[in-house]
């Protein structure tokens, strides 16, 4: 079917747009903030440990993820102008690179956010074997078959889009991953609540319920900036396979800027509630900070 | 993302091409649909989606406070505890990556020998039993594997004593002190592990 007549109709949904200024400063936000975390860990070499590597894991994944929209607008822009064809061979390679790009970034946030809840239950449940089981060597040859794994996904997914197959095990793979991760959190969770509650039976210590409390914030705040960020964009890959003619889909599929910008928001939020939670880590900072001036 | 370029095979006669945001890639744009007749709003997805998200989040966070509400009874105490703010600290820290950079703290020898003094209680316990089982462990710095599994808890012991680390999970503040509060901070997993080490531990602090 041609586009011939294609009528604007007034109650059409018209694409929600972003401003540009606000798409590249947030993405510029997101980039810097998360090679800051990189850097950090670099230098400090107290900071070598296998959960710092699985925290830059996710800083990596966040930056690909906000260098993907950057260079999709910087594309858009220079279309415009007129320096690229809009139908060309090397344009469309690009893209698809660009998309391979994106999903390389999505599965590494969900496989990066698994690897640390798996790094902080075995910290809580296997406490005292942690250095055994969790080697430095170890926890780089995870990270490694986890990107070997995204890049191949990645590839196959952006060149394979076309099939409907590979659509559908990307889109369980994400609330499958985060069930695991919730179920992860919820077993730390109640192991330190029972930890509470056999202190506070013993007959010298207090508990404050408002550590739990915090407990709680904390693990909703962790899936809920996940879940909040990633499900708009999984839907609309979902319901443009599924339904592009539905005009209650097409009205989703038209604030896909907005997803986008929200997914750059995820990597500017995620160092903030990962990375600099670790007093080491901001202390890294101020160094870093102090001694460039 | 031309990912969902696996819908539109019809791009290619796009009347858009003067508008702001649009290029090859518009897979949106999927020509004519038609508006009419649509029985609800037409933003009811994104608004069903947005308030679905909104009631699981909210959801989840109410289970969880629900779950700390049958927790631990507040008890309440006058003098500063050090044991509630190594309590504090721990399950406050849950949510932060549990750090072993306190390893490199100089309360590092007083905690390991306050770790040690654990251990060699806890090994003092358990040596009368099996003698046998300490000879490998104590030579060298073996990995957990390695030490023969014929009793649970004597591997922890025996790591105990070849390797000082601090498990990453005790929270040293620098104005803290030391003794039974690491000991109870250093618990968790134990318990889990066996109850009878937690009834030794309970002899320790007493």
């Amino acid at each position: 079917e041609n586009m011939s007549d294609f009528s604007l109709n007034i109650t059409d949904c018209t694409q929600v747009v972003v401003p540009e200024e606000v798409f590249f400063t947030v993405a510029a936000a997101g980039i810097l903030e998360n090679l800051l975390v990189l850097i950090a860990v670099i230098r400090n070499k107290n900071l070598h440990l296998p959960m710092y590597f699985f925290i830059c894991s996710l800083a990596i994944s966040d930056m690909l993820g906000s260098l993907y929209k950057t260079l999709e607008n910087i594309f858009i822009i220079l279309c415009k102008m007129g320096y690229l064809t809009r139908r060309g061979d090397f344009e469309k390679k690009l893209d698809d690179a660009m998309d391979s790009m994106f999903i390389l970034s999505l599965l590494g946030s969900i496989f990066s956010l698994l690897a640390i809840a798996a790094d902080r239950y075995i910290t809580i449940f296997y406490a005292l074997r942690y250095h055994n089981i969790m080697t430095l060597r170890r926890a780089l040859v995870i990270l490694a078959i986890i990107w070997t794994f995204c890049a191949g996904s990645s590839i196959a997914i952006a060149l394979f889009s076309y099939e409907a197959a590979t659509v559908i095990p990307f889109t369980i793979l994400f609330p499958l991953m985060m069930f695991f991760i919730l179920c992860l959190y919820v077993h730390m969770f109640l192991l330190a609540r029972s930890h509470a509650k056999k202190i506070a039976s013993l007959p010298t210590s207090t508990v404050h319920q408002r550590t739990n409390m915090k407990g709680a914030i904390t693990l909703t705040i962790f899936l809920g900036v996940f879940l909040c960020c990633w499900a708009p964009f999984v839907l609309h890959i979902l319901l443009a396979r599924f339904c592009p003619h539905n005009p209650y889909c097409a009205c989703y599929m038209s604030i896909f800027h907005v997803n986008g910008t929200l997914i750059m928001c995820n990597a500017i939020i995620d160092p903030m509630i990962f990375a600099f939670r670790s007093p080491e880590l901001r202390s890294t900072f101020k160094k870093m900070f102090c001694c460039a001036r | 993302m031309s990912a969902l370029r696996l819908i539109s095979n019809r791009t290619s006669q796009q009347a858009l091409s003067n508008s702001d945001y649009t290029w090859e890639y518009e897979y949106y744009e999927y020509g004519p649909v038609s508006f009419e007749g649509l029985k609800a709003h037409k933003y009811s997805i994104v608004i069903g989606f947005w308030v679905g998200l909104a009631v699981f989040v909210i959801f989840m966070f109410f289970v969880l406070t629900l779950l700390t509400k049958t927790g631990a009874p507040h008890q309440d105490n006058a003098e500063p505890s050090e044991k509630r703010f190594r309590m504090n600290s721990f399950v406050a820290d849950f949510g932060r990556p549990l750090e072993s950079e306190r390893v490199f703290s100089r309360q590092i020898a007083e905690e390991s020998r306050s770790l040690f003094h654990f251990c060699i209680n806890e090994v003092e316990h358990l040596d009368k039993a099996k003698q046998s089982q300490k000879g490998p462990g104590l030579e060298s710095n073996i990995h957990f594997q390695e030490v023969p599994r014929s009793s649970g808890m004597f591997e922890e012991d025996l790591n105990c004593l070849t390797k000082f680390n601090i498990p990453n999970f005790v929270n040293t503040e620098q104005n803290s002190s030391l003794g039974e509060d690491d000991l109870l901070i250093s618990e968790p997993p134990i318990i889990l592990e066996s109850k009878s080490v937690m009834q030794s531990s309970h002899r320790i602090l007493d």
